[in-house]
């Protein structure tokens, strides 16, 4: 019994970080109709520049602020380059130029880091164990972060003019036109905001799971997995996502663990299985094109 | 006019096809290597173009189906049993046939991750052959007894014989394969192009137009988008088959992630639903991928120390970049778009 | 006096379809001006042209003596022009306050979303001012200001449309077919208001409207466009009596809801 909590335990920490950008993937769909491959580069790209920073003798909170800064920055960037030109690219066309931007920022993070793992020491080195459960800090932080995060981000979207102006671009593109709001801005406001959350998940994540130049294709897929709990376009949904997620494949890696030796690698195999699981019994009842 | 086209475009292809082979022949043999990886890049991108261009997907894994083949042909050809193989040579089927098996286990495998997904838009399948590739490489590591892993990896001590001629990696055996493989390319173009011209053609073409338009019209567009799916993967298992052929010897470290993003870019440099322009594509990101290797293995570029990733770098960095600056202002291809410009000089501006 | 809008040889095409083909038009401050015509026959392309949603392919637009041709939608909200689109385009998941908040949001826009944020935030007391005017013009929507705006009926809907386009102040209001799928009670009753805000507010009206007698009694003139072309344009009271115009879209002298 206790492994099963253990086991929930750890799966809702890395569920949270990917709940988190599972929402920044249906944050930016649901208003542009783009899907943002990047999305775990942005999240690499957190925990890397934290751990630089931190490698300088920065505080770690100010390490975190400023990495998220620069990700966010970056964010704003890539929203630019995947609206791309006004009748010529098309949505696919943007997945395609994300695609192009993750592998750029990936080739970039191995000339500037190397291809080695990174990782900073994790807010506490205490151990809670509760009833024989082991928790770090670290769990908790990430959850608290994820929750709090996903509950701002719901209060922006219901009660500022921004939020508004961010949802009403999903609720009818032409409306929002015809008022007189510009889409291409409100993209690039969402692609900072999606990087701004996804690079917080990622720095989070880091003191349990290093990261390195390549780790953002985990990640993306596993942010989307979550998302796509909610069909992409549902932020409650893709948290909830996350958190399912996480601990699904936490629960398949453990208890697998008695079958094979080897089933931590498939801790992705998990995530593509439950996946295809909730897309097939979606699409039952929806043959979107 | 419609068939005198059609037989010229024939006539042409085989033409062309003939001639690949007799290059194979004369050809440095120095150059024979990445000649054969242009046929290989060539077959995969037919199959991904055709896919990328009429049924609206990306599969991010055709690296996937490309290592399956290759896995698939080793496996069959050493004999499953991973102790056999040890003691009994003749474990195993024969080469030639492990070769055609692959293609068709890499279609199964294609079939049964695209029938959920093809219904859905493009970014789910983008998505799940990603993790395919991924899942699939690290199930290569972690089955080492099975698959040979990294270390000492998967040796193919059989050669690949058909009616008395060898094919492989090395001297005449090689010229061989890469006649062969440049064969089967004129083979996929003729029936790329047959299937473009033919009533499942004009199908894909409504579905390539507006997908809404095409089911209204009664198209089953689920099931042509996953033919061509399956397509795809089998073209990527045959080269893959081929490819083992080639190295002699497989590790997982021959197929990461990079390789199916570069088919895309191959695809994308080449114009979605162009099967000529994918072999053309192949011929140009493989050569530039071979310039790449050199650059980056050097000590040193235009003054700068290069770091000791400087060949992933390049790789990773440049095949990204063309990715993206394609997408923006080339989103039909880059040979479409000199084709347009060609065209419009001749029309006199 | 210069024209408060003017429309001269306007084309515009989706791909190679033409849809509208050379209409030329003009509205004074303060008029009711109705396009009418069959279903097809490019009104709503010409309105979206007008309102900046697509680049015309030839023509000028030009309101009070600015040619916008070709201008985004934003700078044509500035200079008062807003449009009441066709099937209400609400924006259902935000409450109706929200959806009037944004029709004054949207004039601060010139590009940039934080700095039209900023702007806002600045001026929010002139939009509170507005909003209460609103308020005051269409009371019901005070009372729903709460509900999301999907959740409302089509009447209702309508309404918030209304408003929205109002919260910026425009000089012209464009609705693009007002009474679709709305009872004749609730038609009756937006006409009304629209009457009365051109009348006492002096808000111009520009109507599309497939309805050509709803068009008739609201608007004093008209334009008859058939297949992007504009065959016919006179006082409303004229082109009543006009037998073409009777037989094809009046149901020749039966009265038609």
């Amino acid at each position: 019994m206790t492994e099963f909590v253990q086991l929930v335990v750890i799966g809702l920490s890395t569920g949270s970080a990917f709940a988190l950008v599972g929402i920044s993937f249906a944050l930016i769909f649901r208003t542009t109709n783009i899907v943002n491959f990047a999305q775990g580069a942005f999240a690499v790209l957190g925990g890397q520049f934290t751990v630089w920073l931190v490698d300088k003798e920065w505080p770690t909170a100010a390490a975190a602020i400023v990495a998220v800064l620069l990700v966010t920055a970056v964010g704003a960037l890539v929203g630019l380059l995947a609206v791309g030109i006004r009748g010529l690219t098309t949505p696919l066309a943007s997945l395609v130029i994300t695609l192009g931007v993750a592998f750029v920022i990936q080739a970039l993070q191995l000339l500037s880091f190397g291809d080695r793992p990174h990782t900073y020491p994790s807010i506490s080195d205490r151990v809670w164990t509760v009833q024989g459960v082991v928790v770090q800090p670290q769990y908790v932080l990430i959850a608290a972060v994820t929750v709090v995060a996903t509950l701002l981000l719901t209060l922006v979207l219901r009660r500022t003019i921004i939020g508004y102006a961010l949802v009403a671009t999903s609720d009818s593109v032409r409306a929002a036109e015809l008022v007189g709001l510009s889409l291409r801005s409100v993209a690039v406001v969402t692609f900072a905001v999606s990087a701004l959350l996804s690079a917080i998940a990622g720095l989070l994540l880091t003191p349990i799971q290093p990261v390195n130049y390549d780790s953002d294709v985990g990640i993306a897929i596993n942010g989307f997995a979550a998302a796509a709990f909610g069909g992409l376009v549902s932020i409650r949904l893709a948290f909830v996502g996350g958190l399912v997620l996480g601990v699904a494949q936490q629960l398949v890696v453990g208890y697998g663990d008695a079958i094979t030796p080897q089933a931590r690698q498939y801790e992705l195999a998990a995530a593509l299985v439950i996946m295809l699981v909730l897309i097939g019994w979606r699409s039952r009842k929806e043959t979107v094109t | 006019m419609r068939l005198a086209a059609a037989s010229t475009r024939l006539v042409a292809t085989l033409a062309a096809g003939a001639a690949a082979v007799w290059l194979a022949y004369r050809l440095d043999p120095n150059d024979i290597p990445i000649y054969m990886n242009m046929g290989l890049a060539a077959l995969v991108a037919i199959g991904l173009s055709l896919l990328m261009g009429f049924a609206g997907q990306i599969s991010l894994g055709q690296g996937a189906f490309y290592a399956l083949g290759a896995y698939t042909a080793a496996i069959l050809t050493v004999g499953l049993d991973p102790d056999e193989r040890l003691i009994n040579p003749e474990a195993g089927i024969a080469p030639w046939a492990a070769v055609l098996v692959a293609p068709l286990l890499t279609a199964l495998v294609a079939a049964l991750v695209g029938v959920p997904l093809l219904r859905l838009r493009g970014h789910y399948l983008a998505f799940a052959t990603l993790a395919l590739h991924l899942i699939l490489i690290a199930a290569l590591f972690a089955e080492d007894s099975f698959t040979g892993g990294q270390d000492p990896g998967l040796i193919i001590a059989k050669p690949l014989e058909v009616a008395g001629f060898t094919m492989g990696g090395v001297g005449d055996a090689a010229r061989n394969l890469a006649a062969v493989i440049w064969g089967l390319v004129a083979l996929a173009l003729l029936v790329g192009v047959n299937l473009v011209r033919s009533r499942a053609g004009r199908a894909l073409r409504a579905i390539a137009t507006s997908e809404a338009a095409a089911a209204a019209a009664g198209i089953n567009v689920a099931a042509y988008k996953l033919r061509l799916f399956v397509l795809a993967a089998g073209l990527a298992g045959l080269a893959g088959g081929l490819f083992a052929f080639r190295l002699g010897f497989l590790s997982p470290d021959a197929f990461p992630v990079i390789i199916s993003i570069e088919f895309v870019v191959i695809v994308v440099v080449g114009g979605l639903g162009s099967v000529y322009g994918a072999v053309l594509g192949a011929i140009a990101i493989v050569w530039l991928q071979d310039r790449l290797q050199q650059l980056g293995t050097r000590e040193q570029l235009l003054g700068f120390d290069l770091p000791v990733q400087a060949p992933g770098v390049f790789r990773i960095g440049v095949f990204a970049l063309i990715l993206i600056v394609v997408m923006l202002f080339l989103p039909r291809g880059v040979l479409p778009a000199l084709g347009d410009g060609v065209r419009r000089l001749r029309r006199g501006g | 006096m210069t024209p408060l809008l003017e429309v001269e040889g306007l084309v515009v095409r989706y791909g190679p379809a033409i849809a509208v083909d050379g209409v030329s038009l003009q509205l004074d401050a303060g008029e009711r001006v109705a396009l009418i015509g069959p279903n097809g026959a490019g009104k709503s392309s010409l309105l979206n042209a007008i309102c900046g949603l697509f680049k015309p392919a030839a023509g000028r637009v030009r309101v009070a003596g600015r040619d916008v041709t070709g201008h985004s939608p934003g700078e044509i909200v500035r200079l008062g022009v807003t449009q009441v689109p066709e099937g209400r385009q609400v924006f259902a998941t935000l409450p109706v306050e929200a959806n009037l908040l944004l029709g004054a949001f949207g004039r601060e826009f010139r590009g940039e979303l934080l700095a039209a944020t900023l702007r806002y935030v600045r001026r929010r007391g002139e939009v509170q001012e507005r909003l209460d005017r609103v308020y005051e013009l269409l009371p019901k929507l005070h009372e729903l200001r709460e509900r999301p705006a999907g959740q409302t009926s089509g009447g209702e809907q309508q309404m918030v449309a209304i408003g929205r386009a109002l919260m910026a102040e425009p000089r012209l209001l464009a609705v693009d077919e007002l009474s679709l799928g709305l009872a004749p009670l609730v038609v009756q009753g937006l006409s009304e208001f629209l009457r009365r805000l051109n009348e006492e507010e002096g808000v111009a009206l520009l109507l599309v409207e497939q309805n050509a007698a709803l068009a008739f009694e609201l608007c004093e003139r008209a334009y008859v466009l058939e297949a992007g072309r504009c065959v016919l344009e006179g006082p409303s009271a004229e082109l009543e009596r006009n037998e073409l115009v009777r037989t094809a879209y009046l149901g020749g002298g039966l009265e038609v809801a």
